[in-house]
């Protein structure tokens, strides 16, 4: 009996994620509000079905009561949080917080199931910053002179990039040096500071003036990168190096910009690869278990072979929960934790969850292209290209499309400070939105009325100050 | 109404500049081709990348999870019952007997003639059965069944395994070499197909639980594969890469002519030729055919030592070979650097030089193939419980290892060897024609020798690669050669 109910959920959790996936893109489409509005309800019932079937199934794998507890209170702090927050942003945009709402929970079902202690430590945490980034949005609305720091956060991103040098405190996990440890508390300072590093180039892009300013702008970014390669954090230096070359394509508008980087870029890597050959053995490493992980299955290609052999046993459909064996994989349950989706979950469910990050990734856009300020345009693009390439590197790693880079897929992956800072992200992107929703009505009024002084309000962007004006 | 004063003060000043930043829709729709431009850039990556697992399931992903260092195999028994190994000619070399109890048990109706190429799936794995266990635990029996089984609580059927061991000729090898120990390979050079595959000593592998237990603890190599995995000094049959060596760096090889004497001394080096026959005068050709060392070393002595290393390095010596099982690597030990000393013995298979008999065979096939090595391989096809095709293997090309002109030119020296050579006496009287090269490895300064026969029938346009190798053959009286004489006639009595 446990078994039928087993695999009968594993189709229905595949066939819900399907018809999950098809609405994300759905609903892009520009349809009536209250259809919307449906829509989005629908795809949380989807939510909620996909998560309640996975518990039953670990449950009747595990038989531990605790699992339902645990269930529990995903529940009761999902639903409180997607409440109360569109309570209080009413500009705030559901599909964000659905479809990262669901990204946690796939991460909690698959941690659960990989690791039941690091599920727990994620849930906790991600609960409290749930919390504490519900204000952001409070923040950016209230605060637009976050636009004027930029010096600000080049010298405390560059600080918090290098404290993993301080000895005592950063510590060597996996051959890189990339992350703290103060007490029993680690992170990757790499994630916070990839947020100020958004900051630091939008800002800097508002206050220059021309060519000399670029180049400035050029070198402290230079120095970010060089830090993060010193660290032997390549995944961090690629999403910097591509957040960088097309936050200056913004700015700047030009077409050569974006050639010339990735040219540049190629270059560097190449120069760099052959002059430091030695010093950056794991490069070589990770490049040779790209090419052919199976003939370094001994050593070099083991994890990336592992993963392989996930995805490939599990097939399209996958094993359903607990029946696979992702644990055979290293570092399953932060880096490798697609590989671990597929196996158990299918490759079906593992592409949808793809397209998911693609439609997050188009929303966002949509919102970057709506704005009309250039400095949270910028903001919202850098965060954009920030995700996207995490998600990117992370999936191509697993897959075996690009050599692995060691990023975590976000939200999903086990990682404090990634979570942690892809909620920010979230909540800072969130913020923008709901400053451009208020700004839409302004502007219509702008338009009408063509008064300068309605100008400013735009700026402050909040729709109850909109009304006081209006009413003057 | 305060906030709104000092807003408006500050306004005044920074009118020109909130204008600047607000930009109008038109120029916003500019500034957003960027935006537009990496979007469609990031989301071409993504559908490449949703191609590449795609792909990767559809047409790698099988092969792929068919590996030892795969760990999911007591997973996949859970859900099914192993398929069956069967030779190329429908006789069935491992099944799996269930019991009244449920109890599942591998059965090798042949025992000791399939040992090693079969292989054993209890304490550890070994052979096809290491090989093709994915392929055996993988069902794809008909979904109906599949799903009343999965609703009955009963084992999928796993599917069946095809080699391409050729039942009849194994049969023979493994009579042919007898009570010796020793070794048989053979290859369909044109594809790499592997017809034989016999190591003596043997052993039963149905009695492989106890069999364990006792080679631990006593010396027997009963469980090393000789023919993949013994390490065997290549004695005259390596005459054939130092041949090919000479013709590179000669192109008047056929001008070549040496006068033995039965024995020399070359760079300090004593030679002496088998049984210090005197040869003569003799060519390149006749060199070969009689096997005459003191020519082979004159030839040796002669050679690029870096250029010879670069020839038996693309032949795979100090390489991996292109083969899925367990092996040993090759050894080839001479570089620029080596002393003239070391040349006569190397150059006529003796000195450190060291190759398995499957490695022998791959370099014949090679040259019966127009330069071209085949990759060997063991599995033909996955079939259904029910005999429904699921995968086919094809031939897969290696790569071209010497240019065909020097394929065909070896080809005819090689025929020397049979026709009037040391192998003429095994091979008169076929009905086909065969071109090889036979050896005498000794292996200890007693002078005790293997003896090793590698070559191919029907030469122009080749059938079958035979390598035998019969270990201490100076004591037991057997001849590799004639051991490959029955095969060549047990292959061509069935086609």
């Amino acid at each position: 009996m446990v078994r039928i109910i087993t695999e009968v959920s594993k189709y229905l959790i595949i066939f819900f994620m399907v018809l999950y996936t098809i609405k994300c893109f759905t609903v892009l489409k520009p349809v009536k509000e209250k259809k919307k509005r449906r829509a989005l309800n629908v795809q949380i019932f989807y939510v909620f079905m996909i998560h309640f079937l996975c518990y039953l199934t670990m449950y009747l794998h595990y038989k531990t009561v605790d699992i339902i507890i645990f269930y529990i209170l995903q529940m009761i702090i999902s639903i409180l949080y997607m409440v109360s927050y569109h309570a209080i942003y009413k500009k705030s945009s559901r599909l964000i917080t659905n479809n990262m709402s669901f990204l946690l929970l796939i991460g909690y079902v698959m941690l659960t199931r990989l690791d039941f202690d690091m599920a727990k430590k994620q849930f906790l945490f991600a609960s409290i910053m749930l919390g504490i980034t519900a204000f952001i949005p409070l923040f950016i609305v209230k605060c637009p002179k976050i636009k004027n720091w930029n010096v600000f956060y080049a010298i405390f991103g560059i600080c918090l990039l290098i404290t993993v040098f301080i000895p005592g405190i950063g510590v060597e996990i996996y051959g890189s040096y990339n992350w703290i440890q103060i007490g029993s508390f680690s992170m990757q300072p790499m994630e916070i500071v990839k947020i100020i590093f958004v900051f630091f180039l939008a800002s800097s892009f508002e206050k220059s003036k021309g060519f000399a300013d670029m180049i400035k702008i050029s070198i402290v970014s230079g120095i970010f990168m060089l830090i993060l390669v010193l660290e032997k954090d390549l995944g961090g230096a690629v999403i910097f190096f591509m957040v960088f070359v097309m936050m200056v394509y913004l700015a700047t508008g030009k077409h050569s910009i974006l050639i010339g980087g990735v040219v540049a870029g190629s270059l560097l890597v190449a120069v760099g690869y052959i002059l430091f050959k030695d010093k950056f053995s794991h490069v070589t490493t990770r490049i040779n278990a790209w090419i052919d992980p199976f003939a370094y299955i001994d050593g070099d290609g083991y994890q990336v072979s592992q993963s392989l052999f996930a995805i490939g046993s599990g097939g399209f459909d996958g094993t359903g929960l607990c029946q696979g064996l992702p644990t055979s994989i290293p570092v399953v349950s932060s880096d490798f934790i697609f590989a671990a989706i597929c196996e158990e979950l299918g490759v079906i469910f593992g592409l949808c969850l793809l397209l998911m990050y693609i439609s997050c990734f188009i929303y966002f856009i949509n919102i970057s292209m709506k704005i009309r300020n250039t400095f949270y345009k910028n903001v919202a693009f850098g965060f954009t290209i920030c995700f996207i390439f995490q998600v990117f590197l992370n999936v191509g790693g697993v897959t075996k499309f690009i050599p692995s880079t060691g990023v975590t897929l976000p939200l999903v992956s086990y990682g404090v400070s990634s979570v942690v800072s892809t909620l920010v992200i979230f909540a800072i992107i969130q913020g923008i939105c709901v400053l451009e929703n208020s700004d839409i009505n302004k502007n219509n009024n702008i338009e009408r009325s063509y008064n300068k002084n309605n100008v400013k309000e735009k700026n402050i962007g909040k729709s109850k100050y909109r009304d006081e004006f209006s009413g003057e | 109404m305060s906030k709104k004063k000092t807003s408006a003060k500050v306004n005044t000043e920074m009118n020109f500049q909130e204008n600047n930043e607000n930009i109008d829709k038109k120029s916003n729709d500019q500034k957003n081709v960027p935006v537009l431009v990496i979007t469609y850039f990031v989301v071409v990556l993504f559908i490449a990348m949703l191609a590449n697992i795609i792909i990767f399931m559809v047409r790698d992903a099988d092969t792929a999870i068919a590996n030892s260092y795969n760990k999911r195999e007591n997973l996949y028994a859970e859900k099914v019952i192993k398929g069956s190994i069967i030779s190329s000619d429908g006789e069935i070399l491992a099944e799996t007997v269930v019991d009244s109890e449920g109890n599942e048990s591998r059965y090798y109706p042949y025992a000791n003639m399939f040992s090693h190429v079969v292989g054993y799936d209890s304490n550890g794995q070994s052979g096809l059965e290491m090989l093709s266990t994915y392929y055996l635990l993988t069902s794809n029996q008909n979904i109906v069944k599949q799903v009343y089984n999965a609703l009955t609580d009963k084992k999928n059927l796993g599917n069946n395994v095809v080699t391409t061991i050729d039942f009849n000729l194994q049969q023979t090898a493994y009579n042919a070499l007898g009570y010796n120990d020793g070794a048989v390979v053979v290859l369909e050079p044109s594809t790499g197909k592997m017809l034989v595959q016999v190591s003596k000593p043997d052993f039963d592998p149905n009695n492989i639980d106890a069999l364990i237990g006792e080679s631990e603890d006593s010396d027997s190599s009963y469980l090393l594969n000789r023919a993949t995995q013994g390490l065997y000094p290549p004695g005259s049959t390596f005459k054939i890469l130092t041949a090919m060596e000479y013709m590179r760096e000669h192109n008047d090889y056929q001008k070549y002519s040496y006068t033995c004497q039965g024995e020399d001394i070359f760079s300090g080096v004593g030679i002496h030729c088998y049984s210090y026959k005197v040869h003569g005068n003799i060519n390149l050709k006749d060199s070969l055919a009689y096997s005459c060392n003191t020519s082979f070393s004159n030839i040796g002595l002669s050679l690029d030592k870096a250029k010879y290393r670069q020839l038996c390095e693309d032949f795979l010596f100090n390489e991996d070979l292109p083969y899925d099982g367990y092996y040993s690597k090759s050894s080839f030990v001479i570089n620029a650097k080596s002393e003239a000393s070391s040349m006569p013995q190397t150059a006529i298979g003796q000195g450190d030089t060291l190759l398995t008999p499957l490695h022998n065979a791959m370099i014949m096939s090679t040259i019966a193939n127009g330069g071209v090595l085949m990759k060997p391989y063991l599995i033909d096809r996955i079939e259904t419980c029910d005999g429904n095709m699921v995968k086919k293997f094809k031939p897969d090309t290696y790569g071209k290892i010497i240019s065909a002109g020097e394929a065909e030119t070896m080809c005819e020296l090689l025929t020397g060897v049979t026709e009037y050579g040391t192998a003429s006496d095994y091979f008169y009287g076929t009905s086909y024609t065969v071109a090889g090269k036979t050896g005498t490895a000794e292996f200890n300064e007693a002078g005790d020798s293997h003896s090793w026969f590698v070559g191919f029938s029907n030469v122009d346009n080749p059938d079958i690669v035979v390598c035998v190798l019969v270990e201490n053959a100076s004591s037991t009286g057997a001849s590799a050669s004639y051991i490959a004489r029955q095969i060549f006639d047990a292959y061509y009595a069935n086609h």
